[in-house]
């Protein structure tokens, strides 16, 4: 019994990294309704940037995290003007197919770059022995800074200038230009911290799981089924999708051959749209 | 001769292949209430949009404050003092009052005196204040267009444009609004108003212009405007 509860809890405490990466996603369709496809790249150039880091100063991984930050902004903002600035206001489609390609190009590069085998970040913290089920330190910590980044993400949109320009620009374009918001620097602005999450993310996940050039798809679409669950545009909703998909991944753990997991989300992803479309934890939008 | 805040200067606008406004010219004096009047899709809130920048004119000339600002960004315009509140009120529907009156403090320029703007904003509409952490969804018409004036005016305006503020709201309402647009003339601002409400508008402005079919039909001042059967007929319904 204590096992599956053990199960559970240590799938939220990765659901809530896999929440970090969809507020990425959903921050950006929020604000900009791009439904950004280079969102799984980014995920894996936060693992390589990582793997990267560590390997070439002999830090802790964790110091890395700034750096990734920084780096994740910077190339959203590149992305942004190449890929996503001319599709905004157009049909969904348009920028679904240019992000699209953007990321084959990026899966591409880092084929030719790294090959598709399995990387490691070798990380050494304690974890945390209750009866006989230890949990990895890995898995606490992470749960703990994607708490603490998607808090911070939080009293960012909602209390500092920026931030409600942000919210302002999501909720009407048109208005907010008119109010003096340069809504084109705001659009980059929250498409590079989009992809600024996506990266973090990515490098947490990196700290709990072998990876390989291929795996963005995987996490990629994991966001979108907490985005389901979470609601969409809703970056705290995306949160707490997280921790539901996590929770669910920890139930069906214990019963089931990994091979599974994935049927189980995905089928959870369909009956969650047919049911309720706006997401479970939906907030409603006026 | 007044001192003239905007000069539009023979404007022609349109949406895709339609062209809705030709050779528009008007003029706004400083410290003045100019009034556009005109039938429903004569091409007043287009030109509007093609002064304030939100559509780019496809010829001629805005001219604001002596400076040429015809291919300004609408939010490059807000720094400079030209504000709009548009047709609709467009509020930020998802964000509390306060939020939408910061909002409209965004430019430079009017982050300076927000303080001193939201009380000026909350003396004129009280009602705001009351309800200053309520989802600006939440409240009635009157009151969201009160908000709506109140963000234009957080902006800190030279010229505050408002389209429609009386549309599809109760004369209780509409009087209310009008004597708060007289108290801000006699602060000396500098207002244009398109608006279906002839009377009032009329009573409030010095000067008028007549839009039909997308040019200017006529324009002098209101008295003059409303000894001429023509306009009597058309738009005063007398
Ligand atoms: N967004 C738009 N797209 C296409 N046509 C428009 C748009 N807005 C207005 N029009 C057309 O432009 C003309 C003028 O409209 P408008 O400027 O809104 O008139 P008014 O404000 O005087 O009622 C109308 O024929 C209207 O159908
Ligand atoms: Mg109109």
């Amino acid at each position: 019994m204590f096992g599956i509860i053990a199960s559970i809890i240590d799938g939220v405490l990765v659901g809530s990294v896999y929440g970090l990466a969809a507020m990425g996603l959903t921050l950006i369709w929020g604000v900009m309704d791009v439904v950004n496809l280079t969102h799984g790249s980014l995920i894996v150039a936060g693992m390589f940037a990582l793997y990267l880091l560590t390997d070439a100063t002999g830090l802790s991984p964790y110091a890395a995290l700034p750096a990734i930050v920084v780096g994740g902004f910077a190339v959203g903002l590149f992305l942004y003007w190449i890929a996503v600035h001319r599709m905004i206001g157009r049909p969904p489609l348009m920028s679904l197919l240019s992000t699209f390609s953007v990321n084959l190009v990026l899966v591409g590069l880092g084929t030719a770059v790294w090959g598709t085998g399995l990387f490691n970040v070798p990380v050494s913290l304690p974890g945390l022995t209750l009866q006989r089920f230890t949990f990895p330190g890995t898995h606490i910590l992470a749960a703990v800074l994607a708490g603490v980044l998607a808090g911070c993400l939080y009293a960012f949109l909602y209390g500092t200038r920026l931030g409600k320009a942000i919210r302002a620009v999501a909720n009407n374009r048109g208005a907010a230009e008119l109010v003096g918001i340069p809504t084109t620097r705001v659009l980059s602005f929250a498409f590079a911290l989009g992809a600024a999450l996506a990266c973090v993310s990515g490098m947490l996940i990196a700290t709990l799981f072998p990876f390989t050039v291929l795996s963005g798809d995987a996490y990629q679409l994991k966001s979108f089924v907490v985005i389901v669950l979470g609601g969409f545009g809703n970056p705290a909703g995306a949160l707490f999708g997280g921790i539901a998909l996590g929770l669910v991944e920890g139930l069906a753990t214990p019963f089931m051959p990994v091979s599974w997991i994935l049927v189980i989300e995905f089928g959870l992803f369909v009956a969650v749209l047919v049911a309720r479309p706006g997401g479970v934890f939906a907030l409603r939008r006026t | 001769m007044n001192d003239v805040m905007l000069d539009v200067v023979s404007l022609g606008a349109g949406y895709g292949e339609v062209q809705v406004l030709w050779d528009v010219s008007l003029r706004v004096s400083r410290g003045r209430v100019t009034t556009l009047v005109g039938a429903n899709g004569a091409g007043k809130t287009t030109a509007l949009r093609a002064i304030i920048g939100s559509i780019s004119p496809r010829s001629g000339h805005v001219v604001f404050g002596g400076a040429d600002v015809t291919r300004l960004p609408a939010h490059a315009k807000v720094e400079r003092g030209l504000v709009l509140v548009p047709e609709g009120r467009q509020l930020f529907n998802a964000m509390t009052v306060e939020e939408n009156l910061e909002m409209g403090a965004f430019s430079r320029r009017a982050a300076r005196q927000f303080a001193h703007h939201l009380d000026r904003v909350f003396a004129l509409f009280p009602r705001l204040a009351e309800r200053r952490r309520q989802l600006c969804g939440t409240l009635s018409g009157g009151e969201q267009q009160m908000l709506a004036i109140g963000r234009g005016l957080m902006s800190n305006p030279e010229l505050l444009i408002i389209d429609e503020m009386s549309l599809g709201l109760a004369p209780v309402l509409v009087h209310q609004l009008f004597r708060a647009l007289k108290t801000l003339k006699g602060d000396g601002l500098t207002i244009l108003l398109v608006e279906q409400n002839v009377h009032l508008a009329f009573a409030l402005s010095d000067h008028a212009y007549v839009i039909a079919d997308g040019r200017v039909f006529t324009e002098g001042s209101p008295q003059a405007l409303a000894t001429r059967p023509e306009i009597r007929r058309a738009y005063l319904g007398l």
